[in-house]
């Protein structure tokens, strides 16, 4: 630990040049947090007041409980390199002394969303995989949207005590898994070619793979051993290193280094020889309690023990000694400072994903080039909650400029559109604040490069929001987040007692801010709605709500409740009609389903209401087989205006047809949302206009007369389109032993559950599956699957695809028929929908 | 049930006859029109005689004359008051479902009508449900049933003192104010007759009664000191009308059983008025986000309806929203859907008309009391629930407390600043009124390519809204001065045209 005052820390945040900010990010499970403790322990800053008290992760406890991360932590590392070690460091920077801000993230599925508040706010990524497990698909996840963000990221490939202690494996095999752990990591990189941030891929040869025993604290890069030996061998070290790695083979007997094995049986690979054995030596000598033979070693790799830890016995003196000689720290830090870039190497690229606004202004530039005295840029990622009950702080990252106690700055959320002042504030910060540790100390100012936390702002920031100096009025926001995950699953929450509702409507609003993702709504029915990414997701949530935000207020919560989306299966089997009110005007429609693909591409954005009409009729002729000219004739998207349903026009020579324009959009936008069949949204839907009669005065064609009947002619071209139920499905990957795929079988077939890859990882007994498991069997589906593989299969599930229900809903006591009477019963409809001939006309 | 008794045609002759009207218009809600010829026959047979006597006293001898009013502009529960002044009448006799609710400027007499039921099984079914709850209970009526409920309260009274047991039960009995409704500027109505439940006290006066006092939809009751309305059981004898779901959301914390006269069984699943007001604090959350306000005029006889439209563009004002006003007699959805610009509706009206179920309608359609709750900052729905818009005329005007904190919408699922609140603040800045011109305009030029505007409520203004439409008027095209060429229309009716028959009749 490294004893600071605010004033001392504060002087090493002017050093843009010396600053890391990262986060560690893995699949859960694979050591994160443990590794994460190490390099705390010994390099953690706290403040001088508070020395003694050694806990730094301010751990919740259902996070202990769980033994799993839940929020994402922010940890400030103070290192100081030896000038020596900086030799060979090409960058600029100030002095020695380097400040890494470190933000250890949860690994699990439904916390992804911490993990990309996380990632915007920091340069660079330590991906931790644990080397028996592999790349599972959270650290794939993660890392692509690490990519995705411009995150540079280096590996460490974690857990190495099991190699040595568990698994017992030989060199070769052990190179082996480790070999192929990174090159996995590697594929996934590869595809981000990106040439801003260059070669992301990681070379063990190039120093950007660590190896590491996080819960021994022991790590090393090949740059270690490269030192230890560049001088025995006379090469210089990079040239060692790449000896230590890949198709190097070194035969002690006849001292030379081929580039295949010899056959002879002395002959071993560079890594293996000079690497894993002599660790594997140390820590066999150390098991064996053979001190007589381990003092010598030591002394030869000049490690030093003091005394009382020569006292030590088997795994504990293992475990110190391995610290002593190959400290995780200095190792993983060295490696972040040399290969992850300071925030002013790094915003010079990440401008672009990160400005909404003109890459030549006055504010991109300021965030280019991290200029301290250029105008504030600062983005809010998360907000947390204060031990003031009911407060947060606003964390984020100062992109530019330098924000200060009292400083009066523009706020614009979310929904800013610039020009506007439209979820715009103008407030005063009312204090910044820096972490010590768990301790909050107030600084007058923070300067560009660093995280920060600000007092007083959060009654204007729900989750997010982009920070610039009052006076910046031409300042665009900082580019929002976008989350791997969605919040599919809800819940209806009330309180216990009707009174207690003041205090669930500012428990919810306090929830909505504590967490990322999770959205609280309220459903036609008067219910108020949390939404998340998974039931673990939930149930958190929902603690925190009743406990924290709530002061212990009894809620009663319903059972978790699944959106499904309406869509149809075929064209209309005619083009009905509906006519108006007054029965003088008449809108003819067909819906028919839109192209495979293109939904989605919606849903991505690529396809849009504000496209360029051009492009857009580019990708639908190019990629969908439209007509260009109908491209042109698309009315509008829905719902909200950006949903993956729209109207086409397909008239020929109406007249007044601009006119309903407008009213036929709004009937659209209208039923989109509430579609026919149980009043969920629609999606991949297509509506054609088709023919339109409409009166000769416009008295009489008027939004009145239009837009409901806009709404019944939709209504009735989707129930004779073969409507069917659309219903969220996850990816579900579970890694288990063998013996417990028996029960994974049965438990997926049992929950509608399919399997489409089952993998064995080379070199362990272990089982990747993945499958898909529709999101309303999920519930339970963790627990039941603990109890069928007794404990050995633990299942990640993530949201993927919308998938169609065979079975018609029209069809009474077919189970989609079931499910729509289910939920207009829920949402207080009339259990039967509104039959056809509500909607169509005849002529 | 004959005629004479149903329409109390001897009681409402008397009523004209004593205070020498000349002028009556009779109002009819549809389900009753058919009788309208034979009441009215009855009526002026009655008056003839009436006014014989009369002739014979005094020699004063004056024809009265008799209109029929039908298709009643607002709820047919409302004495339609401008209809009678159309012709020029002096009172207007009100058959059929009442909500009595005070009138402006005409007096008027209700008939409520007689529905028929068993006293007896009535009775029994009260005293069961009392004896086996433990409760007290205080029993409320459809006017249909006043007729008859001094024989209930006399049978109660009887089966409660033989079940000896339990006799510190009090069963409360509301009364009915009287069926007379005079337009008085104190808002008390009179005593001079008395109403068909007899029992009228002596101080009735409107709206929140002073003490324990209530009053509701034409009845009235007084608990004893000490009783809150939570402590009672509601029985309501009458059908599952307007009327009850005005009573089940007014006394929302208490425990409702209703009676259905005509099936004679007993209701006590209540789940589905309980649903509406989760519906209706949904509503409220809902106009909470509302940029454009559409206060519909939806009476123009009950008192003070001109004070609360007042007051409602006021408070919507206060909030920094936009207020219209529009008249168009019954509201539907077609009407309202002219008027897209408006993302809520508030719907001022009589009590049991107040209700709209807007599941059809483009925009929600509220209560001037949810509108409240909406639309001043920092209240909270409570569960408390007021219908009568009576109520609210006496309630604390808007009390700002401008709490700090942005509001939270829960549609948007985020805080959401009301923008005009805040422009406000920035115009005293801008004092220039030319330039805020000029940044008004700007403002209106650059919504024009925002297509979200038109769906999303974001325009603040009808021009606003306009302004963002894709067609605007007609299009002038000044470039061709050339007169366009003859086309022939179409001919027909509008629910065929000729020239589509054909096209039919191929198929």
């Amino acid at each position: 630990m490294v004893k600071f005052t605010a004033d001392e820390l504060r002087r090493i945040m002017d050093y843009k040049h010396n600053i890391r900010n990262m986060s560690v990010i893995a699949h859960v499970d694979h050591g994160k947090s443990t590794l994460t403790d190490s390099l705390v322990a010994a390099a953690g800053i706290i403040a001088q007041e508070t020395a003694g008290d050694v806990r730094m992760t301010d751990t919740r406890a259902d996070e202990a409980e769980r033994g799993i991360t839940i929020k994402s932590t922010g940890i400030s590392l103070y290192y100081e390199m030896t000038d020596e070690a900086l030799q060979s460091y090409k960058g600029e920077r100030h002095g020695n002394e380097y400040l890494i801000n470190l933000i250890d993230s949860p690994g699990h599925v439904d916390f992804s969303s911490e993990v990309t508040a996380a990632l915007r706010i920091t340069d660079g990524a330590l991906v931790v995989v644990d080397c028996v497990e592999g790349v599972c698909v959270q650290t794939e996840t993660v890392l692509r949207q690490a990519l995705g963000e411009r995150i540079r990221p280096v590996l460490t490939v974690n857990k190495m005590d099991r190699c040595f202690l568990e698994l017992q494996v030989d060199g070769e095999e052990a190179y082996q898994t480790f070999q192929r752990v990174i090159e996995n990591a590697n594929v996934i990189m590869a595809t981000y070619e990106d040439p801003l941030l260059g070669d992301v891929q990681v070379y063990p040869e190039k120093g950007t793979v660590a190896f590491s025993a996080g819960l021994h604290g022991w790590a090393f890069t090949l740059t270690n051993f490269a030192k230890m030996y560049a001088s025995k061998f006379g090469v210089d070290e990079s040239k060692m290193m790449e000896r230590l790695w890949g198709e190097n083979f070194f035969d002690p007997a006849t001292k030379k280094w081929t580039s295949k094995n010899t056959g002879s049986p002395t002959c071993k690979r560079g890594f293996v020889q000079f690497c894993y054995e002599p660790i594997k030596q140390i820590i066999n000598t150390c098991m064996n309690d053979q001190k007589d033979k381990l003092w010598p070693m030591l002394t030869k790799l000049g490690v030093t023990m003091k005394s009382e830890e020569k006292d030590l016995m088997g795994k504990a003196l293992m475990k110190r000694v391995m610290q002593t000689w190959l400290p995780a720290s200095s190792a993983l830090l060295e490696m972040m400072i040399f290969h992850l870039p300071s925030p002013s190497k790094a915003q010079r690229y990440r401008v672009e994903n990160l400005y909404e606004g003109p890459l030549d202004d006055a504010y991109a530039n300021a965030i280019r080039n991290c200029d301290p005295d250029g105008p504030l840029m600062l983005y809010v990622s998360k907000m947390i909650p204060a031990s003031d009950k009911g407060r947060f702080f606003a964390f984020g990252r100062v992109f530019a400029g330098r924000v200060s106690t009292g400083l009066k700055v523009r706020i614009m959320g979310p929904n800013f559109v610039p020009g506007e002042k439209k979820d715009l504030y103008v407030k005063s910060v009312q204090r910044t604040v820096i972490w010590m540790g768990k301790k909050q100390e107030t600084v007058e100012d923070v300067p560009c490069g660093n995280t920060v936390a600000l007092v007083g702002l959060d009654q204007y920031i729900t989750k997010n929001a982009t920070l610039t100096n009052e006076k910046e009025v031409d300042a665009h926001p900082i580019r929002a987040m976008k989350f791997s995950v969605s919040p599919v699953v809800r819940v209806a929450v009330q309180c216990k007692v009707a009174s207690d509702l003041p205090k669930l409507v500012e428990g919810l609003k306090r929830l909505a801010k504590s967490d990322p993702m999770v959205v609280c709504t309220i459903e036609e029915s008067g219910e108020h709605i949390i939404a998340g990414a998974g039931e673990l997701h939930l149930e958190i949530c929902l603690k925190d709500l009743q406990d924290d935000f709530m002061g212990g207020a009894e809620i009663i919560k319903s059972d978790p409740v699944v959106s499904f989306r309406e869509t149809v299966l075929e064209k209309s089997c005619r083009t009905v009609m509906s006519k108006s009110p007054n029965k003088h005007n008449r809108l003819y429609m067909e819906a028919r389903p839109m192209e495979e693909g293109l939904a989605e591409a919606i849903d991505d954005g690529r396809i849009g209401p504000r496209d360029d009409p051009k492009a857009r009729s580019k990708i639908l002729s190019e990629e969908f087989g439209w007509d260009k000219d109908l491209a042109k004739k698309i009315w509008c998207f829905g719902p909200e205006t950006t949903g993956p349903n729209m109207v086409v026009d397909m008239c020929k020579g109406v007249q007044y047809l601009n006119e309903i324009k407008d009213s036929v959009v709004a009937g659209f936008q209208w039923a989109s949302k509430e579609g026919a069949l149980a009043e969920e949204n629609m999606r991949g839907i297509c509506f054609e206009v088709c023919d339109v009669v409409l009166h000769a005065d416009a008295i009489h064609r008027g939004g009145g007369q239009v837009i409901p009947t806009a709404r019944r002619v939709i209504y009735a071209s989707q129930i004779t389109a073969k409507p069917r139920l659309l219903e969220p499905v996850y990816l579900v990957e579970i890694q288990a032993p063998e013996q417990a795929l028996g029960g994974i079988y049965s438990v997926l077939n049992q929950k509608r559950g399919h399997v489409f890859e089952e993998i064995q990882r080379p070199g362990t007994p272990l089982y990747n599956i993945k499958a898909y498991l529709p999101v309303i069997e999920s519930f339970g589906f963790s627990s039941t699957l603990r109890a069928a593989t007794s404990g050995q299969a633990f299942p990640q599930c993530v949201f993927d695809h919308w998938d169609m229900m065979a079975s018609d809903p029209l069809e009474a006591g077919s189970q989609a028929s079931q499910l729509v009477a289910d939920i207009r019963k829920r949402k207080g409809l009339k259990e039967q929908m509104t039959p056809l001939s509500e909607f169509e006309d005849k002529l | 049930m004959d005629l004479e008794s149903n329409y109390e045609i001897a009681r409402t002759a008397e009523f004209i006859h004593s205070r020498n009207f000349t002028r009556v218009a009779l109002q009819f809600p549809d389900e009753l029109l058919k009788d309208s010829t034979l009441v009215v026959r009855a009526l002026r047979d009655q008056l003839r005689s009436l006014r014989k006597c009369d002739a014979d006293q005094n020699g004063d001898n004056k024809d009265v004359r008799l209109f029929v009013m039908a298709d009643t502009t607002y709820g047919s529960c409302c004495v339609d008051e401008v209809g009678a002044l159309h012709a020029n009448a002096e009172c207007v006799i009100h058959y059929g479902h009442t909500c009595l609710s005070p009138t402006t400027t005409l007096p008027a007499f209700s008939v409520f009508g007689k529905a028929s039921i068993s006293v007896a099984d009535c009775v029994e079914n009260i005293s069961n449900y009392a004896l086996t709850n433990g409760k007290r209970i205080l029993v409320l009526y459809g006017l249909e049933y006043s007729y008859s409920i001094k024989n209930v309260r006399e049978a109660l009274v009887e089966a409660l003192r033989l079940s000896e047991s339990k006799s510190e039960l009090g069963v409360h009995i509301a009364d009915v104010m009287c069926s007379v409704t005079n337009p008085s500027d104190d808002n008390k109505s009179s005593n001079g007759l008395v109403g068909p439940a007899g029992d009228c006290t002596e101080d009735k006066t409107f709206g929140i009664a002073p003490g324990n006092s209530y009053s509701i939809g034409g009845l009235i009751w007084t608990l004893p000191d000490g009783h809150r309305m939570e402590d009672y059981l509601l029985f309501w004898i009458g059908s599952d009308n307007s009327a009850f779901a005005n009573v089940v959301l007014t006394f929302n914390g208490c425990d409702i059983v209703r009676y259905d006269a005509t099936k004679n069984c007993l209701v006590t699943d209540v789940s589905q008025q309980k649903r509406i007001l989760k519906r209706r604090y949904f509503l409220v959350e809902k106009a909470k986000d509302a940029n454009i306000v559409g206060i519909l005029v939806g009476t123009l006889g009950v008192a003070g309806y001109q004070h609360m439209i007042h007051q409602m563009k006021e408070l919507i004002t206060a909030a920094g929203k936009k207020a219209y006003t529009l008249v168009m007699g019954r509201p539907n959805p077609a009407k309202l859907a002219n008027f897209p610009e408006c993302n809520v509706f508030i719907y001022v009206s009589c009590a049991q008309t107040a209700l709209l179920d807007s599941k059809e309608y483009l925009a929600p359609v509220i209560t001037p009391f949810e509108a409240m709750l909406a639309f001043n900052r920092g209240s909270q729905w409570t569960g408390a629930y007021v219908m009568e818009f009576r109520d609210l005329i006496s309630s604390s005007p808007v009390e700002v407390t401008q709490s700090e904190e942005a509001r939270f919408s829960f549609f948007s699922g985020g805080y959401v600043e009301d923008v005009n609140l805040q422009e406000e603040e920035n115009d005293k800045e801008d004092s220039e009124g030319a330039l805020a011109l000029a940044n008004a305009t700007q403002k209106v030029l650059r919504l024009r390519d925002d297509p979200k505007s038109l769906i999303k409520g974001t325009a603040r203004s009808g021009p606003e809204y306009f302004a963002s439409r894709s067609y605007q008027g007609l299009d002038m095209h000044s470039n061709t001065s050339l007169p366009e060429s003859y086309l022939t229309g179409r001919s027909g009716r509008a629910s065929r045209y000729r020239d589509e028959k054909s096209k039919c009749d191929e198929e």
